[in-house]
């Protein structure tokens, strides 16, 4: 890794931080998440392709490392009801919602594999392909994920009433 | 125009059809209310999106992250480095296979012959200066000897069309040590570094960039011939330097 890769790395760093913020419930987990993906993405430098796009792959590197996290947490959450089968599944860390805005509210009570299309495909502006490949899905998944995460996303801005003032005044 | 598909309808709230076909969508759109209101409240939703996360990029970039990340690499390479030194003692010391690993962890550490290299390209590479010229093989010899030993051999290598260009005297942490210079006739030029022998370093061969260093060892000394990777004969030359050292 040379100082031009560093430099590269560095500038993507708030939008690997944005990433992570999208998918993990709230700032220390999303820290937690970037300082897990930059460590393997360090480790793992010298077999990447030279000419694959440096931030695809450092996302595709986070995705997964969030699906996995959440797959532990989720085996322990199992083994912890074992032991103490009256303790409610945790609610989806998801509903600490990172701020007051709506929009984020109604984004935070999406599914993780939505949140994490819908951040890549319309505020990263990656390609359906390049979601897809981030993502590790098939091109068809990636359209009726989008389709699903849309219209839920949709349904659930116009269930909190806030989403669209102009409506209210018009009442 | 038949109903577009509902993939059609995202790719243009995405801004991925082209202009000819976005014009003919919103058309479309236009006697379909409906299907036109969808679209407008995706459309908004993304503005949304975008709005709401664009605070987030303004974020400084946590430098910190990545020094943090290399440093935990950092320690935990030298904490299997350190586990490997515990194998090697666990194995005992006359474990051949404990012996091979901490090798190659040293190996990992830093290339054999490093210095060799370093050397080539200083002295060799481009025709510096050097303190003995071809004339001076006397003298050199001389030297050689008093710090190597019968290893301290000027080797002729004119039958394989290498003349002696001279030869440059450096020190290692271990010794001093020394590269000599030779050059055929179409100006190639390989250098044979002699330095006091060093316990990580065997018989073998490496690539450093554009260079091939094939080094072996001998009684107290360890020796390299360094040159560009392209020189054929070099390969030839290491097992009859070999041979006579």
């Amino acid at each position: 890794m040379d100082a031009c890769d560093e430099e590269r790395l560095t500038e993507l760093l708030p939008r690997l931080r944005r990433f992570a913020r999208s998918l993990a419930g709230d700032a220390a987990g999303a820290d937690d998440l970037v300082q897990a993906t930059l460590e393997r993405a360090l480790r793992h430098w010298r077999s990447r392709r030279a000419d694959d796009a440096l931030q695809p792959w450092l996302f595709a590197i986070l995705y997964r490392q969030f699906v996995d996290d959440s797959r532990r947490a989720a085996r322990w959450q199992r083994v912890l009801a074992l032991f103490a089968p009256q303790q409610e599944a945790q609610a989806p860390s998801a509903e600490r919602v990172h701020d007051g805005r709506a929009q984020l509210a109604a984004f935070a009570r999406l599914p993780a594999e939505q949140r994490a299309l819908l951040l890549l495909v319309a505020v990263e502006g990656f390609s359906y392909r390049e979601a897809a490949d981030t993502l590790g899905l098939p091109l068809g998944t990636v359209m009726s994920r989008l389709s699903r995460a849309r219209d839920r996303l949709r349904a659930l801005g116009e269930g909190q009433g806030g989403a669209t003032p102009a409506l209210r005044i018009l009442k | 125009m038949n109903r577009p598909h509902d993939d059609e309808l995202h790719a243009l709230v995405d801004g991925r059809v082209d202009a000819a076909r976005a014009a003919e969508l919103e058309a479309w759109l236009q006697a379909h209310p409906e299907q036109a209101a969808r679209v407008t409240g995706w459309k908004h939703d993304a503005e949304a999106l975008r709005a709401a996360w664009a605070g987030i990029e303004a974020v400084p970039p946590d430098v910190a992250a990545l020094q943090r990340a290399r440093h935990r690499l950092g320690r935990r390479r030298r904490a299997r480095l350190g586990m490997a030194a515990a194998c090697v003692l666990a194995l005992g010391l006359g474990g051949t296979l404990g012996w091979q690993l901490r090798e190659v962890q040293l190996v990992h550490e830093r290339p054999p012959m490093a210095d060799a290299v370093a050397a080539y390209r200083l002295f060799a590479a481009d025709a510096a200066p050097l303190e003995f010229d071809g004339g001076g093989r006397a003298a050199l010899q001389g030297w050689l000897r008093t710090h190597f030993g019968a290893a301290g051999e000027v080797p002729d290598l004119r039958s394989q069309g290498f003349d002696l260009r001279g030869g440059r005297l450096l020190s290692t942490p271990e010794g001093a040590a020394a590269m000599l210079v030779y050059q055929d006739a179409g100006g190639a030029r390989i250098g044979l570094y002699l330095r006091p022998r060093n316990a990580r370093i065997g018989q073998g061969e490496r690539r450093d960039g554009r260079l091939l260093a094939q080094y072996w060892s001998e009684g107290t000394a360890s020796f390299a011939l360094v040159g560009p990777a392209t020189q054929a004969n070099m390969r030839r030359l290491a097992p009859l330097l070999r041979g006579a050292g």
